[in-house]
């Protein structure tokens, strides 16, 4: 992966790797901030249909370096007060399984 | 471009990822300490086939600055407590070739126990949790990206693959 440019005012990046890099044939998508954890996988899909299924099923999440959880989209609390929300300038990034050694 | 060398490092601890080729020498240099009774390497080479498929060659990609931080984690944990002078983990990225060396773990303490079970478990460790992905390459089919193991902290499984 080459160098990610900082993402434009207001918004954040997302990174792709391995599986998610494959998928999407791209380093990195930008999206507009704020947004709650539990809306991420929705926006993504929006933008790479059945991505939700085929690779974000099995990945994890980290926002600055640092897993998060990622409730469910569909249920209650995917915006509820308790959930980490993506602010501007931060960096998210999907991982899926890895294979190292 | 990525740079060819990414490393970190804190007291008895060094990590890093290259480019370059892995040279067993340095490694060992990097925990040889005259407290040392022992010093135990491992050298992860990369395998010419999967479950008897043949493969081409591999390709390592990772997330560097959070494998970094990972391997980090992993060397400090590890060398306390195992009680280790020193630990040094390396990976290489890019396009490995069959046979050459892809990680190497050096651990030295003041006896050879500690550091035998210290390597195993760095290592162990590492695969399970460090963030770096290998794409192996087939002949004349599309490459895959492995996973080491589904199913392991930390590693969601979808919940289709649960009852397989």
């Amino acid at each position: 992966m080459g160098v990610i440019p900082k993402p434009p005012q207001g918004q954040f990046n997302v990174l792709y790797f391995a599986s998610a890099n494959s998928f999407t044939s791209k380093d990195y998508d930008t999206l507009p901030a704020p947004l709650p954890i539990g809306k991420l996988f929705d926006e993504l899909e929006k933008k790479h249909s059945g991505i939700k299924d085929k690779i974000l099923s099995s990945c994890l999440v980290t926002v600055n370096l640092n897993y998060v959880d990622v409730p469910n989209g569909d249920s209650e609390d995917a915006s509820s007060e308790s959930s980490v929300v993506i602010h501007a300038g931060d960096e998210v990034a999907i991982i899926p399984p890895v294979s190292s050694g | 471009m990525e740079p060819s060398l990414a490393e970190n490092s804190e007291e008895g601890c060094y990590v890093a990822l290259t480019h370059e080729h892995l040279r067993a020498q340095d490694i060992m240099d990097r925990v040889r300490s005259p407290q040392a009774g022992a010093i135990v390497m491992f050298a992860g080479t990369t395998r010419d086939n999967f479950a008897g498929k043949p493969v081409k060659e591999l390709q390592y990609s990772a997330y560097i600055p959070l494998a970094l931080k990972t391997m980090l984690s992993i060397c400090t944990d590890i060398r306390a407590r195992h009680g280790l002078m020193s630990i040094a983990i390396i990976h290489r990225l890019g396009i490995v070739p069959i046979g050459e060396e892809s990680i190497l773990v050096a651990v030295s303490a003041p006896h050879r126990q500690a550091a035998w079970r210290a390597g195993e478990e760095a290592l162990e460790d590492c695969k399970k949790h460090v963030e770096v992905w290998k794409r192996e390459e087939f002949q004349g089919e599309e490459g895959i990206w492995r996973a080491n193991r589904d199913g392991l902290p930390g590693q969601k499984i979808a919940e289709k693959d649960e009852e397989g």
